[in-house]
């Protein structure tokens, strides 16, 4: 299969995927089963998948297969998330959080 | 205006305060597509059939990292499970709809129109919770296509050296902040953000994320069912 195939068959399952969750219970009228404890598991999802693609990105760059740590993004990313946490504003905390990563790249290459 | 009008107008106008926040996660979506090698159908195929940003982004850069396609969507629907929850109960509130309507209405469920239709819609003694749910849909999945639409053209444009990949943390970051509610959620925040920092750059063929989200899960629910003095 091409890349562009690939990627088309991702697009699709997703799609099928998630509008089955979305509708499943709304179509069955609210009947299918969400147990206690699912919804216990459940409550994290946002809060732990957000912070999982917040953290490694705040970290580090990725060229090719390496990973290396990344000071100037991690300054940004601390200053973007006061903004964030104060304003839960979210043009404000991508423009803070961008014009910092400018700043930071250019006083770390002036050194 | 009859009723039906008035109720559709009435929620595009309730969401119309937050639809300004979807524009650069869109934004962010839409060049992510592109910059992993595709073009606009693909981006439009994203914002449109699948409609959800954060597992979009989430789809996007693990296949164009190289991950296996059983992982990139394994991990873009763990992100995805919490619409199950919403799903279930905003049930109750859309139970007048025909058999037929429902399929279409599950699709409306993102999160800006859950929450609009949960807190203010269904207590609007004016309007009918139906067509105000659909208004609020049209006007986010309206803004939501054009700003994954831009995203996908305007990204190429960009020069690498501005580093515009860091606004996809950026905008999850901005995502993040309103849900850290309680200890409970700081906590799971901590947790995950360091098993995600360790497990990222580590596991083989970009697992360390799906691990990572699911560790922190499990912790959440193993706190919760942990019996404590003070309930967080």
């Amino acid at each position: 299969m091409t890349p562009r195939a690939l990627f088309w068959s991702l697009i699709a399952a997703l799609a099928v995927g998630t509008w089955a969750m979305r509708s499943l219970p709304i179509m069955a009228h609210g009947r299918v089963p969400h147990p206690p404890w699912l919804e216990r598991l459940l409550r994290h999802v946002p809060v732990a998948a957000l912070t999982a693609l917040v953290v490694p990105g705040s970290l580090f760059v990725k060229s090719g297969d390496a990973w290396a740590a990344a000071p100037a993004r991690t300054i940004a990313a601390v200053l973007a998330a006061a903004v964030a946490l104060r304003t839960k504003n979210t043009a404000l905390t991508l423009a803070v959080g961008m014009a910092a990563l400018w700043a930071g790249q250019a006083a770390l290459s002036a050194f | 205006m009859s009723r039906r009008r008035h109720s559709l107008i009435e929620g595009m106008r309730d969401v119309s305060p937050i639809l300004i926040g979807v524009v650069p996660f869109g934004l962010v979506a839409g060049a992510a597509v592109v910059q992993v090698g595709f073009g606009l159908p693909e981006a439009l195929g994203m914002s449109f059939i699948v409609c959800a940003g954060a597992s979009q982004i989430v789809a996007t850069t693990l296949f164009g990292d190289g991950a296996p396609l059983w992982l990139a969507l394994g991990t873009a629907l763990v992100v995805n499970t919490r619409m199950f929850i919403y799903s279930a109960s905003i049930a109750p509130v859309l139970s007048h709809a025909s058999a037929r309507l429902r399929p279409v209405l599950g699709h409306m469920l993102v999160d800006q129109n859950y929450v609009t239709t949960m807190t203010r819609g269904r207590f609007r003694e004016d309007v009918d919770v139906i067509p105000y749910y659909v208004g609020a849909w049209v006007a986010l999945s309206g803004t939501w296509q054009v700003s994954n639409i831009a995203g996908a053209l305007l990204g190429p444009m960009v020069p690498p050296s501005w580093g515009l990949d860091f606004a996809v943390p950026l905008v999850f970051l901005a995502m993040l902040a309103p849900t850290l509610k309680g200890t409970t959620s700081v906590t799971v925040a901590i947790v995950t953000g360091v098993a995600s920092a360790l497990l990222v750059p580590t596991l083989p063929m970009q697992t360390g994320l799906l691990v990572a989200i699911i560790a922190g899960i499990a912790f959440g629910a193993w706190r919760d069912g942990r019996p404590v003095e003070e309930a967080a």
